[in-house]
């Protein structure tokens, strides 16, 4: 191909990236301070006003219901960060650390809604749990204790952080690497630090700054999620997040101001949440940094038994959503069902159809263009790196799509296409899609990206190979894993998109998602089990398929060596001359 | 064929340029050493020829190939084969595919095999053919290197540091093959090293600071068209 045609199709591709990877943060934005100030020429209110403040400070469960948000956030954050590090601290270098590295990626697949029901399942006070505990201490009789609901969120705590802490240890994984810490351990166990002390002392200050962006998403997300708020967190009141998106779908549109300042409220707290975690990461790495140096302590972490408690836990849910989605009779204490039916299976064969149709093909396409956009922006930003005139796209406004509430960005974009061609709605939800799972697969690129060994480009271009051969022959199959990966993350937020899908659609458009929400507060947990069941089956799917593709094209093997080798090129020299 | 140089100099970021600028020549079959310590912008010289240069450093000059001024070729284009201290060879390649992707388009596709495979048997490496890169040895790798620089059919060779990581027993192999391959090919190529004992003609070498004497010596011995 001509080399400047390469060059503006490149151009093209990266105008179409950022037209609709970042344009709709412009409206997402806009469109709820406008709102927020009772902004809205749509139901005739033209005049800049307090009115949606006031109705939201005079609702009166609000400072209840603000603090109970952020304690869940705070708490789930906080728990998730200290149990992956203690993970990693216990396992990292251990023989069985590969095998909980491979089942990572079914943990990861299974989204936060199908694992929400499954939670539930296991932790309601007839639940799997439940019984056990009856089988082993008999008679205990139903206890009046649930985890499910709770007034205090700590079972929506306790969800979030088993399913933060997998994302934690994903998104480490690849920082630790690039860190070498290998030869760090080794150069600290010989000046006579043990594994925690090293962990605690010497990689800790150097694993917070790199893991931030990942425990503002984590935070963030833990702040304002809706769904799995929905079906575990409490009710009286609910969470802020859950009150706003009630307040948006009231029949009555009087309430829209009140609910829009209710989500640019949600937008205020997590930016001081995200500072909140700033301070800590600066105490901890700055502020309080004699303790670093202040000889070999270190406290007793539970790294092991955190580990098998996530993935135990993690894991079972599916079973028991299995169990379920075929139980007819099921009564408490027993701890399998007395009767057995396909008989909901049947019944709702017809219209599963339809819903996984549409999952999908929603998440192939989103998935493929956030794929696509985020090669094209990692190539671009490599492009800036050497040749100085362009400035990088800076990784915030990568991130701002995770950072961000959703409720809040999505208002602001439902709101703006009222203006445009609402009845697209299939266009809507792909859009919004691409834009929510873009941060997370670039995210999962970016290790291999930036470990991706350079010099194997300047020997293809020396070899006389055009640059866009060199990226086809020689960096695309190096690379092919990771971008297989990325594909089935991309796929698998996609299939967990709630919001996007109800709002953007109109209520038009049904996933398994939106459905296996609607059906978890129902009564009937077969159903339920069914449709989390599917919303677990289908990422998982492509996950094997990721890793089918990856494996065919013999590269798995190759990468790791590649990745070693050019993560120790990445390394800089004077850590260099520690391991030679 | 001649690989010239002329007033080259490279500048850092803060505009302080590392050393004074450069002029040399290099004939068909001639490698010119370039020795100095750590630091001192041997690499990155190399790196400028080669149209690679790190965005920390710019440089001033011109550098030719066989009379044409190359500085503003595209990469790809200016047929100068660059050899590094790592192989460096595509791990997701076998072997004989590490060559043939090298070889120029004029070879069509079912030539291509034959030839990598040619090449290997040359090299009494034709069993390790269909192998990975992790699979052999880093001696044997280190040839199928230099092979696959050649097959592009370069104009010019740029060695930077390529025989630091071997031990000594296969270093002094490697480097005296590598020395008779260009010359056999009558290429012209420069070489940064640290080590007196990669240089094949002390005369042949340029020693940190490379003042304007030693340039001179060096060309009055060998560059006849140093006005060029």
């Amino acid at each position: 191909m001509n080399r400047s045609i390469q060059k503006i199709s490149f151009l093209l591709l990266l105008a179409a990236a950022v037209l609709i990877v970042f344009v709709p943060l412009l409206p997402g934005l806009a469109g709820v301070v406008f709102t927020a100030f009772a902004y809205i020429p749509a139901l005739e209110l033209r005049t800049f006003s307090l009115t949606g403040f006031t109705e939201l400070l005079l609702w009166p469960g609000l400072h209840k219901s603000i603090l109970l948000t952020l304690f869940i956030g705070l708490g789930s954050t906080f728990l998730s960060a200290v149990l992956a590090f203690s993970i990693l601290q216990s396992c990292w270098g251990k023989r069985y650390w590969h095998k909980l590295e491979k089942l990572l990626a079914p943990i990861l697949a299974l989204p936060h809604v199908a694992f929400a029901v499954g939670f539930a399942f296991l932790f309601t006070p007839s639940g799997f749990v439940a019984r056990i505990l009856n089988t082993i201490f008999s008679d205990l009789g139903i206890t009046h204790w649930s985890l499910i609901n709770d007034p205090y969120g700590l079972g929506l705590i306790l969800a979030l952080t088993i399913k933060e802490v997998p994302f934690l240890l994903f998104m480490s994984i690849a920082l630790l690497k690039q860190l070498n810490i290998n030869s760090t351990l080794v150069m600290a166990h010989s000046l006579g630090y043990s594994n925690a002390q090293a962990w605690q002392k010497i990689i800790l200050p150097q694993w917070l700054p790199k893991i931030r962006f990942t425990l503002f998403a984590v935070m963030a997300y833990s702040l304002s999620v809706v769904d799995v708020a929905l079906v575990l967190g409490p009710t009286s009141p609910s969470t802020f997040p859950v009150l706003i998106w009630q307040w948006l779908n009231d029949a009555d549109l009087s309430t829209l101001p009140k609910a829009s300042a209710g989500a640019f409220l949600l937008l205020l707290l997590c930016i001081v949440a995200l500072y909140l975690i700033r301070f800590v990461e600066w105490l901890v790495v700055c502020r309080q940094r004699a303790w670093q140096s202040s000889g070999r302590r270190s406290l007793p972490l539970p790294g092991k038994s955190a580990i098998l408690f996530t993935y135990v836990i993690s894991l079972t849910t599916l079973p028991v959503l299995l169990l379920w989605s075929f139980a007819q009779r099921w009564s408490f204490p027993d701890l399998l069902p007395s009767a057995w039916s396909l008989r909901f299976w049947q019944q709702e064969w017809l219209f599963l159809w339809g819903i996984i149709g549409n999952s999908i093909s929603i998440a192939l396409i989103s998935a493929t263009f956030a794929l696509l956009f985020a090669i094209i922006i990692h190539e671009y930003n490599q492009h800036s790196v050497t040749h100085k005139r362009l400035p990088p796209v800076p990784r915030l406004l990568i991130a701002i799509p995770m950072l961000a509430p959703q409720l809040s960005i999505l208002f602001g974009i439902q709101i703006a296409t009222l203006f445009a061609a609402r009845q697209h709605y299939y266009l809507w939800v792909i859009w919004a899609h691409i834009f929510f799972a873009f941060p997370y697969v670039y995210l999962v690129l970016d290790g291999p990206w930036r470990s991706y060994e350079k010099r194997l480009d300047r020997v293809a271009l020396s070899l006389g190979m055009s640059p866009f051969k060199v990226w086809w022959k020689i960096k695309r199959p190096i690379l092919l894993p990771a971008i297989c990966i990325a594909w089935a993350v991309g796929i698998s937020v996609s299939l967990a998109q709630y919001l996007p899908t109800l709002m953007l659609g109109g209520g038009r458009i049904a996933t398994l998602t939106t459905e296996a929400v609607a059906l978890a507060s129902g009564q009937d947990r077969r159903i339920s089990a069914i449709y989390a069941l599917l919303q677990s089956l289908v990422p998982f799917i492509f996950y094997i398929l990721a890793i089918f593709i990856s494996q065919k094209t013999g590269m798995m093997i190759h990468q790791n060596k590649v990745n070693k080798r050019s993560v120790d090129s990445d390394v800089p020299i004077s850590k260099k001359s520690v391991n030679y | 064929m001649s690989l010239s140089v002329k007033n080259l100099s490279i500048i850092d970021d803060h505009g302080k340029m590392l050393f004074s600028p450069l002029s040399f020549s290099i004939q068909k079959g001639e490698i010119l050493a370039l020795m100095g310590p750590s630091g001192c912008g041997k690499s990155t010289l190399l790196s400028a020829i080669a149209g690679h240069i790190s965005p920390d450093f710019s440089y001033a000059g011109e550098y030719y190939l066989n009379g044409v001024l190359l500085n503003n070729i595209a990469v790809e284009k200016r047929k100068i084969g660059i050899l590094f201290q790592d192989d460096l060879l595509f791990p997701h390649l076998t072997v004989w595919e590490n060559l043939a992707i090298a070889l120029p388009d004029k070879y069509k596709k079912e030539q291509r095999k034959t030839v990598a495979r040619q090449t290997l048997s040359e090299l009494n490496l034709l069993a390790l053919a269909d192998k990975a890169p992790s699979q052999i040895s880093g001696g044997q790798r280190a040839r199928v290197s230099m092979m696959r620089m050649l097959l592009a059919e370069p104009a010019a060779v740029l060695l930077d540091e390529p025989f630091s990581k071997l031990d000594k027993t296969l270093r002094s192999d490697f480097r005296n093959w590598v020395f008779a391959q260009i010359k056999k090919r009558k290429l012209p190529a420069l070489m940064v090293t640290h080590d007196e004992s990669d240089v094949p003609d002390p005369g042949q070498s340029l020693q940190w600071p490379w003042d304007e004497k030693q340039q001179n010596n060096v060309s009055d011995r060998n560059i006849k068209e140093k006005q060029c």
